[in-house]
């Protein structure tokens, strides 16, 4: 009795989502040469990813926390608590973007690859500023719709913001390494 | 910076800060960065391998995004159950192991689903393939299979642990779940594609 409502409503969940990881993959197909050009870059494509989705659900998992909680609403949205939560999100964003490119640089070392420095971490962190900015602007839009159609923000902010997030943060880094692939 | 200061309606009931946000959020972010890059580096290693069959390469943010999904909801269900008692903390529990078998359902007709559908995209999409459809299926499908069965018992292992040192399985599953399933989608992955010999 608990196991088939999950089947009847996780299932087409689960696959739509995987669409979503399609539209990802074909990015990712896209960025071969890049990739080929770039040594280090598809080391951090993984986490720049799971960071996004860790990032995005749990300020989504927060705002609808503070929805049951009663401090923010379809009416009272843009105030305090939610400039706070955006801007919390923000920086954490940037500082681990950073972690990330510095990190990926240091292992790919002790691995005997050698990429640029500087320009791996510049990738990483503008890919981060970016998707940060665009997926805290569309975690506002779906909490704004969620909150005026009386959902419960739970059930949808979760799997809607990870699977956005990873479409947004791949589409970013490929545009990063454009831009700053194309510099030097 | 007054524009993050105005308007609190609130007076000194505030909730949040982006400090605090910022300090919980350092060290379980760093934890799954470290872990990510680890997957990462094992990309890295095996990337003339994809750079050949690049479908494989299309394969990599569905496989991983199917397994961190499934676990994540498992383990929210398994949270919620803990919590109104309705699941108990007993791994002969009838619930559990419903929950923990449908899961399996859900993603083994998943990743064949998915399967098919990522092999006739990249075949009207002109992508290289040196694959056949039931070879490339076999693959995903197997992958999928043990992933599935990892990161639900990983899902299962998490939810039951943190309720029982009276932590929240909710706010523990899913960074755990994914970031494991992360890695363990790209070995399994990996490991087949080699038992298999392409």
């Amino acid at each position: 009795m608990f196991a088939k409502e999950m089947l009847k409503q996780s299932l087409p969940l689960v696959i739509i989502c995987g669409i979503g990881g399609i539209i990802t993959g074909n990015t990712l197909g896209a960025m071969i040469d890049l990739l080929e050009d770039i040594p280090g870059l598809i080391v951090v494509i993984p986490a720049v990813i799971a960071l996004r989705g860790n990032i995005n659900t749990a300020l989504g998992s927060r705002l609808g926390s503070a929805y049951h909680l009663g401090v923010i609403d379809a009416e009272n949205l843009w105030n305090f608590e939610l400039k706070q939560n955006i801007m919390g999100s923000i920086v954490l964003s940037v500082l681990m973007s950073l972690i990330i490119g510095v990190l990926a640089y240091v292992s790919s070392i002790i691995l005997n690859v050698y990429p640029d420095p500087l320009k791996l971490i510049a990738i990483v962190v503008l890919a981060g500023i970016l998707s940060g900015l665009i997926l805290t602007f569309l975690t506002i839009i779906i909490i704004y719709i969620v909150f005026k159609r009386g959902y419960n923000p739970d059930n949808i902010t979760g799997p809607a913001l990870a699977t956005f997030g990873d479409v947004f943060s791949m589409l970013c880094i490929f545009g990063s390494a454009i831009i700053i692939g194309g510099i030097n | 910076m007054h524009f993050w200061k105005c308007n609190n309606n609130w007076g000194d009931k505030l909730i949040y800060s982006w400090k605090k946000i910022v300090k919980n959020g350092i060290p379980i972010l760093t934890i799954c960065i470290c872990i990510e890059i680890f997957a990462g580096q094992i990309l890295q290693g095996n990337q003339n391998k994809l750079f050949l069959i690049p479908i494989f390469l299309i394969s990599i943010p569905v496989v991983n995004g199917i397994g961190g999904n499934i676990g994540s909801i498992l383990g929210a269900r398994l949270a919620s159950g803990l919590h109104t008692g309705l699941i108990e903390l007993n791994i002969k529990d009838k619930s559990m192991r419903e929950n923990f078998f449908s899961s399996l359902l859900i993603g083994f007709i998943s990743y064949v689903a998915l399967a098919i559908l990522i092999y006739y995209i990249a075949y009207f999409g002109n992508i290289q393939m040196n694959i056949g459809l039931l070879e490339f299926i076999s693959i995903i499908g197997i992958t999928g299979f043990l992933l599935i069965i990892l990161v639900s018992l990983i899902s299962v292992i998490t939810a039951f642990w943190a309720f029982k040192k009276g932590l929240d399985p909710d706010d523990m599953v899913a960074p755990v779940v994914t970031t494991t399933g992360d890695t363990l989608g790209i070995i399994v992955l990996f490991l087949l594609i080699g038992a298999i010999g392409i």
